[in-house]
């Protein structure tokens, strides 16, 4: 059997047979890249530049005053900037952490063990995922208010959690893990939770990655939670407040858009920063599934 | 023998489980409870409930009040919401439409990316990059600054084009494709990425196996890697309907949102959950047929084991129902010979 090659990606030498896919894959390449381009450049740009039309793609003079704009508007507020970025940062990673461990641990549990009504659960959950999230914005408001949550982290927290995109692609990765390692480790005398914790986690790593960057993605741009469970100012997450910032400033001036601009690069930023991270563990994706 | 039909009653082997069973189920329970809790307070239960409140008006006056009116708010969609109506057409169109097409992109750049070329590892990050800003502000920034559309591309003229042998309907839809070509890119970053990983698990093997044999590229293709990706192409379709349906640049979406929080007496919360009824119930249909179109069909084998199967039950069923069958005979003919109704010959005497 060959060998696997997955991780030496990039042949040695640049080969002819390589120029018809080139030729394919570059506009591709160009086309999907150039909106991220475009929000990079877009906030840099002066204002006459932002106005132009038809619209420019490239700044031709660079200016920080987008981001001095964003910083004095935030320092006239009465909350600090910080405050925000720590309610954000706090609510995004409880979340993350939260959701890729129940995620996991259900895909675990629905996909390789056997018990009564798991087919239930499935369905369960297939049927959440293609129900409209706007449309239960208000039982889900009434059952937030029930709980006591209202004005607390746990109302930003808590109804994220359990979003059922996450477990939908966790579980397909889970069913690929091969049952005869499960079985191995049961031989070898694993309990249920040791089998999950040595030969899922590891062997799903790369759907955890994933999953890990679409959830973050989610909650991080998260808006609706701040705006309806959280009255208290100083609970609410960067997103609402880049959201009102930007919103507020639009309504009356047109310079709104150049702290737009600005407040969506820095919305940007840490997704970016985040999938650079766990890039190599997404893009490797299952490579390593022990049995072929 | 009249105990056998009893017997094989009890036998039931679903009635009790197993220590082992049993100890996996326990497991199975513990893992899945959490979830489990969170999705039942937080989604099914707001679900059950939106579902109720279609059939009533909900005013918002100190708490709200709630006046039954069985079935006129899906009535009142269909006559008097001309906009919810056409966005559901073009919605459904568009949809079936655009999932071909991104599934089918995704598996080939996932081909392509896999194959051997040079900064494969960049052209991998800028597909998957999209995934990460698809949706929150800045994508509606994006898509209000027209950075999602190529102004340079005229889809006047491929929509007049398409629409010389097409119905009017399907050609606009291609023209609005056409022109959210970026879009369509950008949607497939995850669908990307599930290909990529069904890909890398195929056995290299396999195909040294068929170039000895002579097959080329075109046909291993069709032959060994579509076949085993198959199952992928499912997940993927399904994912992106439902992407597709969820996400914020949805017009219908919109919709419902607007009228959930319009103060007017006729929409309000019941409106638009009705309205958020007959659309999910529309996405699953969409699914449905996806599934029906990919959904795995069992091989020989499996279809041999279950007919076999069947046949072994049938088999079964006559020979028991031939079983209860004599002992109902024989203690017929018991009970008439006590009677003395039923003689035998016993080669005594006159028959």
């Amino acid at each position: 059997m060959a060998a696997y090659r997955g991780h030496r990606t990039n042949p040695d030498k640049f080969e002819k047979s390589q120029i018809k896919i080139y030729l394919l894959i570059l506009p591709m390449v160009l086309l999907t890249g150039l909106p991220i381009v475009f929000i990079i450049f877009h906030a840099f740009k002066p204002m006459e530049e932002l106005f132009a039309f038809p619209p420019k793609f490239i700044t031709t003079n660079p200016t920080l005053d987008n981001f001095r704009k964003l910083i004095k508007a935030s320092r006239s507020a009465g909350i600090p900037i910080s405050k925000y970025v720590f309610n954000s940062i706090f609510i995004t990673a409880v979340v993350v952490f939260g959701s890729l461990l129940f995620s996991t641990m259900a895909a675990y549990a629905l996909s390789k063990l056997k018990f009564k009504g798991r087919n239930v659960m499935m369905q369960i959950n297939q049927i959440a995922l293609m129900f409209v999230s706007v449309a239960v914005m208000i039982p889900r408001y009434l059952v937030v208010n029930k709980l006591g949550m209202i004005d607390t982290y746990w109302a930003e927290i808590l109804p994220l959690i359990a979003l059922p995109v996450g477990l939908f692609l966790v579980k397909q990765f889970v069913d690929q893990v091969p049952d005869s390692l499960i079985e191995a480790a049961y031989m070898d005398g694993a309990k249920e939770w040791q089998i999950y914790l040595k030969v899922i986690i590891p062997l799903i790593k790369p759907a955890i990655a994933t999953a890990a960057i679409l959830v973050f993605q989610q909650v991080w741009t998260n808006l609706e939670t701040s705006n309806y469970y959280i009255n208290d100012d100083s609970l609410k997450s960067l997103a609402f407040y880049m959201n009102t910032l930007t919103s507020t400033t639009t309504t009356n001036t047109v310079a709104g858009q150049g702290v737009a601009a600005a407040a969506s690069l820095i919305m940007f930023l840490p997704n970016l920063i985040l999938f650079c991270i766990l890039q190599k563990n997404v893009m490797n994706t299952m490579a390593h599934s022990g049995i072929k | 023998m009249s105990v056998f039909g009893k017997k094989l009653k009890k036998k039931n082997p679903q009635a009790k489980l197993g220590k082992l069973e049993r100890r996996q189920a326990l497991a199975g329970y513990s893992f899945v409870s959490i979830w489990l809790v969170g999705m039942l307070v937080f989604t099914l239960i707001p679900m059950v409930q939106s579902f109720y409140y279609m059939w009533f008006k909900i005013k918002a006056r100190n708490g709200l009040q709630f006046t039954y009116v069985g079935t006129q708010n899906l009535t009142q969609i269909w006559i008097e919401d001309p906009d919810f109506i056409q966005g559901i057409a073009s919605y459904v169109w568009q949809t079936l439409l655009q999932v071909p097409i991104i599934v089918v992109f995704a598996l080939i750049i996932a081909i392509m990316l896999n194959g051997k070329i040079k900064f494969r590892g960049f052209f991998r990050l800028v597909f998957f990059l999209p995934v990460i800003i698809v949706s929150g502000p800045v994508m509606n920034m994006l898509v209000s600054e027209g950075a999602a559309s190529i102004p340079a591309l005229n889809t006047q003229a491929v929509v007049s084009a398409f629409d010389t042998f097409l119905p009017t309907a399907v050609a606009n839809q291609l023209g609005t494709l056409f022109g959210n070509m970026i879009m369509t890119l950008w949607y497939s970053g995850v669908q990307i990425l599930i290909f990529l990983s069904a890909l890398q698990k195929i056995d290299p093997g396999l195909y040294e196996a068929a170039k000895m044999d002579g097959g080329s590229g075109w046909e291993c293709f069709w032959k060994i890697t579509l076949p085993t990706i198959k199952p992928m192409i499912l997940i993927n379709a399904v994912y992106t309907v439902i992407f597709l349906s969820s996400n914020e640049q949805n017009q219908l979406i919109n919709l419902i949102k607007t009228a959930m929080f319009s103060a007017t007496a006729e929409r309000g919360y019941g409106y638009a959950s009705a309205m958020a009824w007959i659309y999910s119930i529309l996405v699953t249909a969409i699914v449905l047929i996806f599934f029906a179109l990919l959904g795995s069909k069992k091989d020989v084998y499996d279809r041999m084991v279950k007919k076999r199967r069947k046949l072994e039950k049938k088999e079964m069923r006559a020979a028991r129902r031939v079983e209860r069958r004599s002992a109902r005979n024989a203690k017929r003919i018991e009970k008439q010979r006590k009677r003395g109704k039923f003689r035998t010959y016993d080669g005594s005497g006159d028959y």
